[in-house]
Order: C-alpha cells, then sequence, then structure tokens
C-alpha cells in the first residue's frame, strides 16, 4: 500500500510500499505536478523497479519544462537501490539520518 | 525447514506473495534486514513471469533459511525458456535522457543477491530459479545455470 500526500509548494510525502501493484497511480499522482518537485520518502519503505520507472519517467518530463525530481530522506536500504541502478547519478538525492 | 506457496499470474497478487515471505521470515527466524531485498527480487521475477510468460499455471516459490540467510526457489510450470541470469547488462552510467527503465528489475536482481541460477526442464517445460541471499556482502555477478533440472 502507497500513499502519498501533498504536492506544488510543499514536499510529497510518499508512505509504504511502490511496488508493480502502485506504479500506475503514482505516476497518475506525479503527473499532475510541474517544476521542481520534492518527494519526501522519509516513510517510504519499499521500492521496486517499477517505482523506479516511476521516477525516472517524471523526472525526464519536468526536465524538458526546465524542472526537476529530488527526493530527500532517502533510507539507506533505497540509497543502495538507488546506487545499483545508477539513479544516484540521475537524481538529486538527500540521504535521511 | 522450508515453505512453499503457489500464486496466480497476476500482478494484484504481490500483497499475498510479500505477506507470505513476511510469515515466513518470522516463522524461520531468518533476518529480517534481508526481507526487502528478497521482496524485491521476488517482485521482479514475479512481475517478468506475470508480463512476458504465456503459461497460465500458478507460480510456486519456496522459502528456507540457511546459515545467515535464506534461499528462495520460484519454480514456474509451462514455461518458455528465459534465462534471468543472462540477461542482457543495463548500462547505468547512462544520463536520464537516454535512460530506459526496461531491464532494470534482472540488473537489480544480480546486484542484491549473493548468487542466483537458473534452471530449465525442456520435457517438462519447466523454468527454476533459485537464488541465495546472507547477511554477508553480495558479490555482484556470482549467476549461473542451475544443472539440477527438478521442477
Amino acid at each position: 500500500m502507497l500513499t502519498m500526500e501533498g504536492g506544488g509548494e510543499t514536499p510529497v510525502v510518499l508512505s509504504g510500499r511502490l511496488d508493480a501493484t502502485q506504479a500506475a497511480a503514482a505516476q497518475s499522482y506525479l503527473d499532475r505536478l510541474h517544476g521542481v518537485v520534492t518527494l519526501d520518502c522519509s516513510n517510504l519503505q519499499y521500492l521496486s523497479s517499477a517505482g523506479l520507472g516511476v521516477f525516472l519517467k517524471t523526472h525526464k518530463r519536468l526536465l524538458g519544462a526546465g524542472g526537476r525530481l529530488r527526493l530527500t530522506a532517502v533510507s539507506r536500504h533505497l540509497q543502495d537501490i538507488f546506487s545499483y541502478s545508477g539513479f544516484d547519478q540521475i537524481l538529486e538525492i538527500e540521504p535521511g539520518r | 525447514m522450508s515453505e512453499r506457496a503457489s500464486f496466480a499470474r497476476r500482478i494484484d497478487v504481490l500483497a499475498e506473495l510479500f505477506a507470505f515471505t513476511t510469515a515466513a521470515f518470522a516463522r524461520q527466524g531468518i533476518p529480517l534486514a534481508l526481507l526487502a531485498d528478497v521482496d524485491l527480487v521476488l517482485e521482479e521475477l514475479f512481475t517478468n513471469i506475470v508480463k512476458y510468460s504465456r503459461g497460465k499455471a500458478p507460480v510456486a516459490i519456496e522459502i528456507a533459511a540457511i546459515p545467515e540467510g535464506v534461499e528462495v526457489t520460484l519454480t514456474e510450470p509451462e514455461a518458455d525458456r528465459f534465462d534471468v541470469t543472462e540477461a542482457p547488462r543495463v548500462d547505468v552510467t547512462l544520463p536520464a535522457v537516454q535512460r530506459r527503465p526496461g531491464g532494470l528489475g534482472l540488473h537489480l536482481i544480480q546486484r542484491l543477491v549473493d548468487s542466483v541460477q537458473y534452471g530449465y526442464s525442456e520435457g517438462e517445460r519447466c523454468s527454476r530459479i533459485v537464488f541465495r541471499k546472507t547477511s554477508e556482502a553480495p558479490s555482484p555477478g556470482a549467476a549461473g545455470r542451475n544443472e539440477d533440472k527438478r521442477c
């Protein structure tokens, strides 16, 4: 289960698991946002390649319009996933505590 | 001790699959620190089957504790041969505009597990993937073909 709250002037807070069953809903949510979009990942417990695909598609769309996707409060486990996939070289990632 | 369950080939079964892994880890005393990686590998393998395989029969997953970790076996009946250990490499150094999400899941598997083996029985048209994950540091690329053809 994944919940997403915020956007626009405030960070988008992701809570739960972003897996293949949640990817379409997450994509739909992020498709509405523009500019520099910040995702608060402090409560994001799980991320698969389906979620990485959502982040990549969103980042590329935002880049095309002068914006970008940035992630904050990223856990050690998720940092590993971003590192293994090379996304740590694509996205602005701020580690969590 | 090991535990086995079968799952219909639908994406919405993932929650049920994760519930099984969580319960099996708890019952067998497998380190919970390994659970997210095991779930991720199983999701990538399972969704790959759902998306690309033509078979209809349920997919079986078996979880067994090993010293410091877990061995997971995924058995797919009515399978076409697709050796996940020989999937094309993904260039993870490309800039965002050149990146495509395809193939990333199988790439992650190679990075997350200690070992992964693939076996295929022509007669039974059955594929069998066995991977191990322990608390020790993974050794990327520890993949191979499983000579044990039993399904």
